[in-house]
């Protein structure tokens, strides 16, 4: 694989998640359950871990900020530092690859990064208030556009553009919920079909609420270490070989074109580099599909399909799980739920099931190589990361 | 008056103040600080009219708080005439997709507590 540039390499040792949707614990409780399913997947003493990378956008919505100590107090090894990431829906992912980054760099070998979110007690104009402020806010938010309006005006974008229709975009909703329907812990187990999508109500126009993801509560961790640590502790391990990151224009209007997200690309191009794979390498992806429209735009930016053809590949059913390539064997944001903090580890979890066997029906068959890719707000920012089974 | 002041006083006349670049004489909204383009932060005010064509939109029917009064209304991202500049605003009574195909004309005409205001041309 490529050049390698870290003195370290990374391994993914442990992984684990509560579920996604509606949760009655606290945002405290629930940073500590998937961080001890975690430790206890990865077997080992939790004073084996140096640092704790903390991923969560509003932790003020459930009277909680500062959560680093309060997990490493509950973990019983609150001498350890700890950092609180915040990068919007992007928030798992950065968070995961700064973790990636000094682990690389030999300062610690064992750390442990969760990520986690707590909104569905404030209600769906609280949630959709506040996550606007995660736009360009004195542009977008302040001027009525609500995330899935900022979506909406890419999918009227794509519409116009390329040969796309709105039941093309309820074909990433339909597949997503049935591989939601195999994932014990996705918030939305629900079969559905394209005229339930067509039929459900108007959100923000060309976007109706089942191309939605839904609001979700939930927490995921992961356990990062060197391979020299990973070995010597036995488990099974997934190695780290690819993590990029980009940006794009704060706001849609800063962009030449609303039908491609610059930072995906510009990660997507850095994290393939430094594994020395393209593409067709790639036998599944956790993609960011917040919206139907982002999953088909997510495909083209990534490099699966050619731009304006994401479309067509869903059409012909080529993203399904065990088709040419599986697009969100876990259901994606879509189904499985979006915990905005959580949901760029939790694709690692999926990444680190699928490539040790523990991902029950939704197997993606003989997978070697996986891919994730999280973006914050309409694509502000993103980080993409490529592991490999070992 | 800062610069925002400044943008929603144009706003208000239905005008983007715009910053160019003295240096690569790249245009920018006023909000820029470092020319995109070259890097150099010396800029000159340019006076854009606020008209243009729609680039992308949307209908919101689900709105923010603070919108009620509004909805159904369009968010707009609006391309100006004679130039590469894109600005966002949004445009009340809009209730179809048949009522702002993408390339309308439209303009600004103001700015509220909820931002630039846009109606068809």
């Amino acid at each position: 694989m490529g050049s390698a540039i870290f003195m370290e390499k990374v391994c993914v040792l442990g992984a684990g998640s509560t579920k996604y949707g509606k949760l009655a614990d606290s945002i405290a409780d629930i940073t500590t359950q998937a961080s001890v399913a975690a430790i206890e997947n990865a077997g080992i003493d939790p004073k084996e871990i140096k640092a704790a990378y903390i991923s969560n956008v509003f932790g003020m919505a459930d009277k909680q900020v500062h959560l680093g100590p309060v997990l490493m107090s509950n973990l019983g090894i609150s001498d350890k530092p700890s950092l609180s990431i915040e990068s919007a829906c992007g928030s798992g992912s950065v968070s995961f690859r700064e973790a990636y980054a000094n682990v690389a760099a030999g300062f610690y070998d064992c750390l442990v990064v969760t990520g986690v979110e707590k909104v569905t007690h404030t209600g769906t104009e609280w949630t959709t208030t506040y996550f606007a402020y995660c736009s360009d806010f004195f542009y977008e938010g302040q001027a009525g556009a609500s995330f899935p309006g900022l979506f909406a005006s890419m999918a009227r974008a794509y519409l116009n553009e390329f040969n796309a229709t709105e039941e093309d975009f309820a074909r990433v909703a339909v597949k997503n919920h049935d591989n939601g329907l195999l994932n014990p812990k996705a918030h939305l187990q629900k079969k559905i079909t394209i005229d339930d999508v067509m039929n459900s109500a108007v959100v923000a126009s060309p976007l109706k609420l089942y191309d939605c993801c839904p609001f979700s509560d939930g927490a995921s961790s992961v356990i990062l270490c060197s391979e020299k640590f990973a070995k010597e502790n036995g488990g099974d391990y997934i190695e780290v070989i690819g993590s990029g990151r980009g940006g794009s224009p704060a706001a849609l209007q800063g962009r030449e074109h609303m039908t491609t997200i610059p930072s995906s690309k510009i990660a997507a191009e850095a994290a393939y580099k430094m594994a020395g794979i393209t593409p067709k390498d790639i036998d599944f992806a956790e993609v960011h599909d917040c919206f139907t429209i982002a999953e088909v735009v997510d495909t083209e930016d990534l490099g699966f399909f050619e731009k304006g053809k994401g479309v067509e590949a869903v059409r012909e059913g080529r993203t399904k799980l065990n088709s040419d390539i599986s697009i969100n064997p876990s259901g994606g944001l879509k189904s499985k739920g979006h915990p905005i903090g959580a949901t760029g580890v939790g694709q690692v979890v999926e990444v680190f099931d699928q490539l040790t066997g523990k991902a029950g029906a939704r197997t993606v068959k003989d997978a070697k190589i996986g891919l994730t890719h999280n973006f914050g707000a309409t694509g502000a920012s993103c980080a993409v990361h490529i592991f490999q089974s070992v | 008056m800062s610069v925002k002041e400044q943008l929603i006083a144009k706003a208000k006349e239905g005008k983007v103040l715009a910053h160019k670049c003295t240096k690569c004489g790249f245009l920018h909204l006023s909000t820029v600080y470092f020319c995109q383009k070259c890097g150099s932060k010396g800029f000159e005010d340019a006076i854009l009219e606020g008209t243009g064509t729609v680039a992308t939109y949307t209908i919101i029917t689900v709105p923010p708080a603070g919108f009620e009064k509004y909805t159904p209304y369009a968010f707009v991202v609006l391309q100006l005439d004679n130039s590469d500049l894109r600005i966002s605003g949004f445009m009340a009574g809009i209730s179809t997709p048949a009522d702002l195909p993408i390339g309308t004309r439209a303009k600004i005409t103001g700015f509220d507590e909820c931002g630039i205001l846009m109606e068809k041309q």
